[in-house]
């Protein structure tokens, strides 16, 4: 690390990790794309701080984070909403938010949405690897932040705190039960009786949920004989063997031999990523 | 050989196909990906591989109709590529400390230990892609008495180096992960090194084979790191 402005890690649960707009070009070795779950955030967050629209951000999938900032900078939340305080001082959690030299920032209590993102002017420091910095286990050094830890940020210029921008995110959206998919490839092979109850049912999101994918907590019966290997994307809905729908994420490989029942469109990732377990959702169905 | 395209998203299709996983099918998935970049590079976002699939995410909107015409013009005309023969030797320690399963899979299947590891050693396997995790080759040419249902239970931890057999494939697990798959050997090769470009040494296409190693050698490769011989 080189003599950049620290942030200190004082507190996080697990799952906190460096993401941007993930590894395009490296599927070929069997490397995943990565990335922010919450795209939606992520871009409105580096869009709303004028970064880069990849600049590198924290995403925060727990509540109980707390951070100490050794100098001034300008930083962003938004995704979940979340209680946060600054200095102990309850403040608005999204949008853009001042920084102080020695600043304490804690997360609290998620209300809406599972995933908050720290953004920072410039994006945080961290080393590139296979064009991103986006953390992995077995490409990136570490995989998930830790207490203690320190992250860089690089100084900022002198004017940028008279920002008038006063854009606020709203989560609100997080609460559509609606998510959007297209028939994927192996949708044809499924019996009327499996097609009608993804159709017509509700589905609940179990507890199983990391940034490879959420199983859903339904069964359908799977009377699909098993598949040759097939490409799968961040959107696809697998159907296990043991008959669970099992929607991938970000993270997830880049073949499978479930077969790949649905696709959601890419708004729909960022949404069901926001979703937590015991929530419902429908699957609404586009025409391709 | 029929060849169709289907899209299921406005971003995502896919050629098919119907007929068994072959080396020929291979050949002509390569060559056909070859030519579709040439014809379509810069709308395409990635073409990806599978077994008797070929899927490509577009960066904007093409009618269905359109590539399902070029793929009635082009399937004829595609010169397959002559398979270079590169040949990868992989150093593999088959023994019950590195591969748990060996002494009960060579019982599950009546042989003995050796029968089992000149029949996992003695063929030439083809890289047919990448997938699962970074670095692990999808390998076909198992022979057909060593086909084993996977594990019912995964293990949790399958050490980085494993060489294993599942269902009708053999493969060699890159880095350390959950898996269902036998686990009779480990090489002490790097397969994945997200700092080097490419960070795999192997193409799909090419065959790899097993050679077999004493724990005293595989000890000495551990502690001197080889890069892959070529037969």
């Amino acid at each position: 690390m080189t003599a950049n402005l620290n942030f200190k890690v004082v507190k996080t649960g697990p799952g906190t990790s460096i993401q941007d707009l993930g590894r395009n070009g490296f599927s070929e070795f069997g490397v995943p794309y990565s990335g922010a779950l919450d795209k939606r955030a992520f871009r409105w967050t580096n869009h709303i701080l004028r970064n880069q629209e990849d600049a590198p951000m924290l995403e925060i999938m727990q509540p109980g984070f707390k951070a100490k900032f050794e100098s001034p900078t300008l930083i962003c939340l938004a995704g979940a909403s979340a209680s946060c305080t600054l200095n102990q001082i309850p403040i608005y959690a999204h949008g853009l938010i001042p920084i102080q030299a020695n600043d304490v920032l804690e997360i609290g209590k998620f209300e809406q949405g599972s995933i908050l993102y720290l953004g920072i002017k410039n994006g945080f420091q961290t080393e590139k690897i296979l064009d991103s910095q986006s953390w992995y286990s077995g490409i990136s050094p570490t995989s998930m932040l830790q207490r203690g830890d320190n992250l860089s940020y690089s100084p900022v210029e002198s004017g940028i705190f008279e920002s008038n921008s006063k854009a606020k995110w709203n989560s609100d959206f997080y609460d559509s039960e609606l998510i959007e998919v297209y028939a994927g490839p192996d949708w044809g092979l499924l019996d009327l009786e499996a097609q009608s109850a993804i159709y017509e049912h509700k589905f609940t999101l179990s507890s199983l949920k990391n940034r490879m994918a959420i199983q859903l907590e339904e069964w359908i019966l799977n009377s699909i004989p098993e598949l040759p290997t097939a490409p799968v994307f961040p959107g696809t809905v697998q159907l296990t063997s043991g008959g669970k729908l099992l929607i991938l994420l970000r993270d997830a490989q880049v073949t499978g031999g479930y077969p790949r029942i649905l696709q959601l469109s890419e708004s729909a990732i960022s949404l069901i990523s926001q979703k937590k377990p015991m929530q419902k959702i429908k699957f609404l169905f586009l025409k391709n | 050989m029929i060849t169709r395209y289907q899209s299921f998203t406005p971003f995502f299709g896919e050629f098919s196909w119907d007929q068994p996983i072959s080396d020929e099918l291979l050949q002509f998935q390569i060559a056909l990906a070859k030519q579709f970049k040439i014809d379509f590079g810069k709308d395409i976002q990635e073409v990806r591989m599978g077994f008797k699939t070929l899927s490509v995410l577009w960066k904007k909107e093409i009618p269905s109709m359109e590539i399902t015409s070029w793929i009635e013009c082009m399937a004829d005309q595609l010169t397959l590529i002559t398979w270079e023969q590169k040949v990868w030797e992989v150093p593999v320690c088959y023994s019950e400390s590195k591969g748990k399963d060996l002494k009960i899979l060579a019982a599950r299947k009546n042989m003995s230990k050796e029968e089992l590891i000149s029949l996992h050693s003695n063929p030439s396997y083809r890289i047919y892609f990448f997938g699962f995790l970074p670095g692990f080759m999808y390998l076909n040419g198992l022979h057909e008495v060593l086909h084993t249902p996977r594990k019912s239970v995964p293990e949790l931890i399958v050490p980085a180096g494993s060489v294993a057999i599942g269902a009708n494939q053999t493969g060699i697990y890159p880095s350390q992960s959950p898996g269902g798959w036998h686990l009779i050997g480990t090489s002490p090769l790097v397969f994945f090194d997200p700092k080097s470009k490419p960070p795999v040494w192997a193409s799909p296409g090419e065959l790899i084979v097993f050679r077999p190693i004493t724990e005293k050698e595989f000890d000495f490769d551990m502690r001197h790191p080889q890069i892959p011989k070529l037969k």
